[in-house]
Parts: C-alpha cells; sequence; structure tokens
C-alpha cells in the first residue's frame, strides 16, 4: 500500500470530525472519498498532510509513519496536496506559481524540464505564463494549482473538490486531466461532490458520512450497490 | 522670513535623504508582517542597536565606517535570528504575545543601550565629506550617498524576491501560507529569513540616520512609527510602495516643515495615514 490511514479520528474544538476512518491507496491507483458536505473529506486530505493535528490512528506512507510530521517534511516525501479553494499565490504570475512549485527540485535542468513537459499537457498555462494567477479564469485557475503540484513530481496526489465551481464541459476537462496524471503513474486520491466525475475516474471508492466510513469497495460494485445509486446518484 | 527656492530644493533633497532611512526600516516592517503576520513592535530598536553597533565599531574603535556598517548589519541579522529563534517562533499564532514580548524587548534594548554607553551627544561620521551644489542649492555628498545607498538596497531585495529560489518563495507564503507549505516549504526558514534581513536593512537605516542626526537609544520609537507611516502609504507588502511611501513621507514632512514649522512636519503626515486608511486603506501600491 502506497497510503494507510489506519482507525484515523480527528477533532474539532470538542466535536469529533473523523472518527475509526480507515483507507488504503495502493500505488498507481485512483481513489476516491465521496460524501456530503461535512462528511469529513476534506478533513481526511488535511490530516493526511498533516494541516489539521489527529486525536488517534496512525497515517503510513510508502512504509513510513507520518502522522506527527510537519507538513513540509510530508511533502518533501512525495505527497502533494490539491488544496480546495485552489490557493495559488495571486499576484504571482502563472510561470512563478509553477516555479514555485518546484521548491523542492534540487537540480535546475530538471525543473526546466518538467516545466516543458507541463506546458506540453496545459498548452494554456504556456500561454498565459506571464499573467498573474488572479487573473486566469476559474478552469485555468484550477489547471494551474494542479499544474502546480505535478511540477513537485509527486508519488500521491490528494485533490480537493477540483470541479468546484466549475462549468459542465470544464469538469468533463478535470476528469480527462485525471486520468492523464493516472497514466503517467501517479496515485490519486480524489475528494469530490460531483460523485459522477469521481466515480468516472476512480477505480476504488469510499463513502464518507459524519465521520465515518459507511461503505467501501471497487467503484463497479459501488455502482451497483443501493447505497451509493439513492444517495449519490438520485436512481 | 522669505522662503526661497533655494530653501524649498534643498528640504526636497533632505527629505528624500530621511526617506531613504525610512524606506530601509520599513522594508523590514512590512515583509516580517506579509510573512510572519505579526508587527515586530522592536524593529524601531533593531534600527537603534545598527547605528550604535556603527558608532560602538567606527567612532570608539577606529574602524573604517563603510566596514563598521557591514558588521553591522551582520550582527543584526544574527540578532534578528536569535530574536526569530528564541522569541518569536515559540510563540507562533498567539497574536497578543507577539504584542507584549516584542513591545517589552524594545524597552528592554533601550535601556541596555542606555546604560551600556555614555552620556553625551553621539553622532556618526559623515558618510562622505563635502558638498556640491545644485539647482542653487548646497547639498551635502552624504545625503546623497545615503539615497543612493539606500535605492541599491532595496533593488537588490527586490531582485533577490523576484529572481531567487528562496526570494519567491518568501513573496509565495506571504500571498498564501497554507499553499506555500503545501510546496515543501518550511515556515520556519521563512520567518527567520525574513527576520533576519529585514534587521540587517534596519541596521542600515539607524547607521544612515545616525549620520544626519544624534544618536539616542530611543530613536527607535520615532523610526517605528515612520515605518508604519509608509507601509500605510505605500500598501502592505508592497517594495514599489514602501520606496515611494517612504520617499513621499519623507519629503512631505521636510516641506511641511520648512513651511509650517517642525512640529506640522511631524504631525499633517500622521494626518496623512488617517485619511489613507479611511479613504484607500490599500495604500498606493497594496492589493486588498
Amino acid at each position: 500500500m502506497l497510503l494507510e490511514i489506519k482507525d484515523l479520528a480527528v477533532r474539532y474544538g470538542g466535536a469529533e470530525v473523523l472518527r475509526g476512518v480507515s483507507v488504503e491507496v495502493e500505488e498507481g491507483s485512483v481513489v476516491t472519498l465521496l460524501g456530503g458536505n461535512g462528511a469529513g473529506k476534506s478533513t481526511t486530505l488535511r490530516a493526511i498532510t498533516g494541516l489539521v493535528p489527529i486525536a488517534s490512528g496512525e497515517i503510513w506512507f510508502d512504509g513510513r509513519r507520518i502522522d506527527g510530521l510537519a507538513p513540509q517534511k510530508i511533502v518533501e516525501l512525495g505527497v502533494r496536496h490539491v488544496l480546495e479553494g485552489r490557493a495559488l499565490f495571486p499576484y504571482m504570475t502563472v510561470l512563478e506559481n509553477l516555479k514555485v512549485g518546484a521548491y523542492l527540485q534540487k537540480d535546475r535542468g530538471k525543473t526546466a524540464q518538467m516545466l516543458k513537459d507541463i506546458f506540453v499537457h496545459f498548452p494554456r498555462l504556456e500561454e498565459r505564463q506571464g499573467q498573474q494567477a488572479r487573473t486566469l479564469s476559474g478552469g485555468e485557475q484550477q489547471m494551474l494549482t494542479i499544474a502546480r503540484a505535478l511540477v513537485g513530481g509527486p508519488r500521491l496526489l490528494l485533490l480537493d473538490e477540483p470541479s468546484l465551481g466549475l462549468a459542465p464541459l470544464l469538469i468533463r476537462e478535470i476528469s480527462k486531466i485525471v486520468r492523464n496524471i493516472h497514466e503517467r503513474g501517479v496515485t490519486v486520491l480524489l475528494v469530490e461532490q460531483n460523485t459522477r466525475l469521481a466515480l468516472d475516474v476512480a477505480d476504488r471508492c469510499y463513502v464518507l458520512e459524519t465521520g465515518n466510513i459507511v461503505a467501501c469497495g471497487l467503484t463497479q460494485e459501488l455502482i451497483e450497490s443501493d447505497l451509493v445509486r439513492k444517495a449519490y446518484l438520485g436512481a | 522670513m522669505d522662503i526661497t527656492g533655494q530653501d524649498v530644493a534643498q528640504s526636497i533633497i533632505n527629505g528624500l535623504c530621511m526617506g531613504g532611512t525610512y524606506i530601509l526600516i520599513g522594508l523590514g516592517l512590512t515583509l516580517i508582517l506579509g510573512i510572519m503576520n505579526i508587527l515586530q513592535f522592536a524593529h524601531g530598536e533593531v534600527y537603534m542597536i545598527g547605528a550604535f553597533t556603527v558608532y560602538l565599531l567606527s567612532v570608539l574603535n577606529g574602524v573604517n565606517l563603510y566596514v563598521a556598517v557591514v558588521i553591522s548589519m551582520i550582527t543584526t541579522a544574527i540578532l534578528g535570528l536569535i530574536l526569530e529563534r528564541v522569541l518569536l517562533r515559540p510563540l507562533k499564532g498567539q497574536f497578543l504575545s507577539y504584542v507584549c514580548v516584542t513591545t517589552g524587548l524594545s524597552l528592554i534594548l533601550q535601556t541596555t543601550i542606555m546604560l551600556t554607553f555614555s552620556k553625551g551627544t553621539k553622532q556618526l561620521p559623515s558618510l562622505y565629506k563635502g558638498s556640491f551644489e545644485i539647482a542653487g542649492a548646497y547639498v551635502s555628498r552624504e545625503r546623497v550617498v545615503a539615497i543612493v545607498i539606500a535605492l541599491l538596497l532595496t533593488l537588490i531585495l527586490y531582485t533577490f524576491l523576484k529572481r531567487t529560489k528562496y526570494g519567491l518563495a518568501m513573496t509565495a507564503s506571504a500571498q498564501n501560507r497554507e499553499g506555500a507549505l503545501m510546496q515543501g516549504i518550511n515556515p520556519n526558514l521563512m520567518s527567520a529569513m525574513v527576520v533576519a534581513i529585514g534587521s540587517a536593512l534596519a541596521a542600515v537605516g539607524g547607521a544612515l540616520g545616525g549620520s544626519i542626526f544624534n544618536l539616542d537609544p530611543y530613536m527607535g520609537g520615532l523610526a517605528f512609527m515612520k515605518g508604519i507611516t509608509l507601509i500605510v502609504i505605500g500598501g502592505l507588502g508592497s517594495i514599489p510602495g514602501a520606496v515611494v511611501g517612504g520617499l513621499l513621507l519623507g519629503v512631505a514632512e521636510s516641506l511641511l516643515a520648512l513651511f509650517f514649522g517642525a512640529q506640522m512636519g511631524i504631525i499633517l503626515p500622521l494626518v496623512l495615514v488617517i485619511a489613507f486608511l479611511i479613504f484607500r486603506p490599500r495604500g498606493l501600491f497594496g492589493h486588498d
């Protein structure tokens, strides 16, 4: 397992936001966490990268226990987190945003190669490389956040609601991008409220409800199960 | 008393020169505020210590003035590193503690310097002796040197922030802390760097200020005020804003003092601050 979450609990103030959450992500797979607003999807991702302290449980990445490590150390190990709301550097240019994404890369030649590679996949970003990030459209901003994470050469990519606020056409674009990332050998853990997008790209899927995992399995099995159909596909 | 064109030219040059020292103190404050989200209330005392270090080296021990300024930059940067590690880092995120600790530190530093150095007038030697005439006004060379040094250091800082990996990482941290963290940027390293750089710049500001005015352990208080003023005018986190804000403030003070007396020269810029806070809180160059 590339990522293994065992019996994770997270508390905010007195309230338990997650309890007993266990998730396994196999290397090379796309796994999705489904669930409604406030189910604890984002919190799960934030616990993985050390942005929220955990109350109990363990998180393992590539055979190393990572809970308790500083966020930048977890990133150094090869985990990249595309935060909800994008977290771009708004007054820096597209190119500068990408360069900061390559902050950990010490070899300048490799950084240049990575940037070239990214621009092949995101030609729009190349056209706009001199523009400030805040002047991009919503879809372009989302591409930039994903591209910024990819420049860092992650082994595991955590995507938090990449479709949020995007038009349907762009959502299809995002699912293409996720498949493309997967083909490059990057493992993906995707959090989505857009169930169709998530089921479209994921191999395995977990369903979170008020801080508990209520269902998990292969995507195909879950689609056929009543629970997911009723709750998330409206059928 | 008649005010001649010559007086006006003279006071503009003096104002630009004062503006140079304001810029050097303001840059540190604005960077520290942007990246660490704290107002460093002892930053004026860092400026003061920078000036006294130069005094100790050059006047009392005969070290070359420019060498003394460089040594002062380095020691003050180290002081900044210690300050960040020992006082600021353990209090991370506790806003009120930051205010108390840095305010307390400023009092401690003032008293320490007062007790260490003997009483009496202290001044730094001239950076560059002599004067020359420009548009009928006599300009002392040291004032021009002060402006040039301030602008040169600002330019170096700007280039560092725009062109280097660590500079970009610092800019990024100021614009989105969590976003920067997720690129693997160590926030403690950024804080240490920004306090060290800001302190070194303040030390040069102190040295320039100290070659124009007398040195005194309380000189930092007023300098701190000027730094805050120029941040409000120029816009938080903006380097061009700090430069324009600093020069504008210096010249405004100087001209107002010429026309309405020295007291007005101090009061009116503060009125300007209030006006900015009400009508344009993001300053000239800042973003929302």
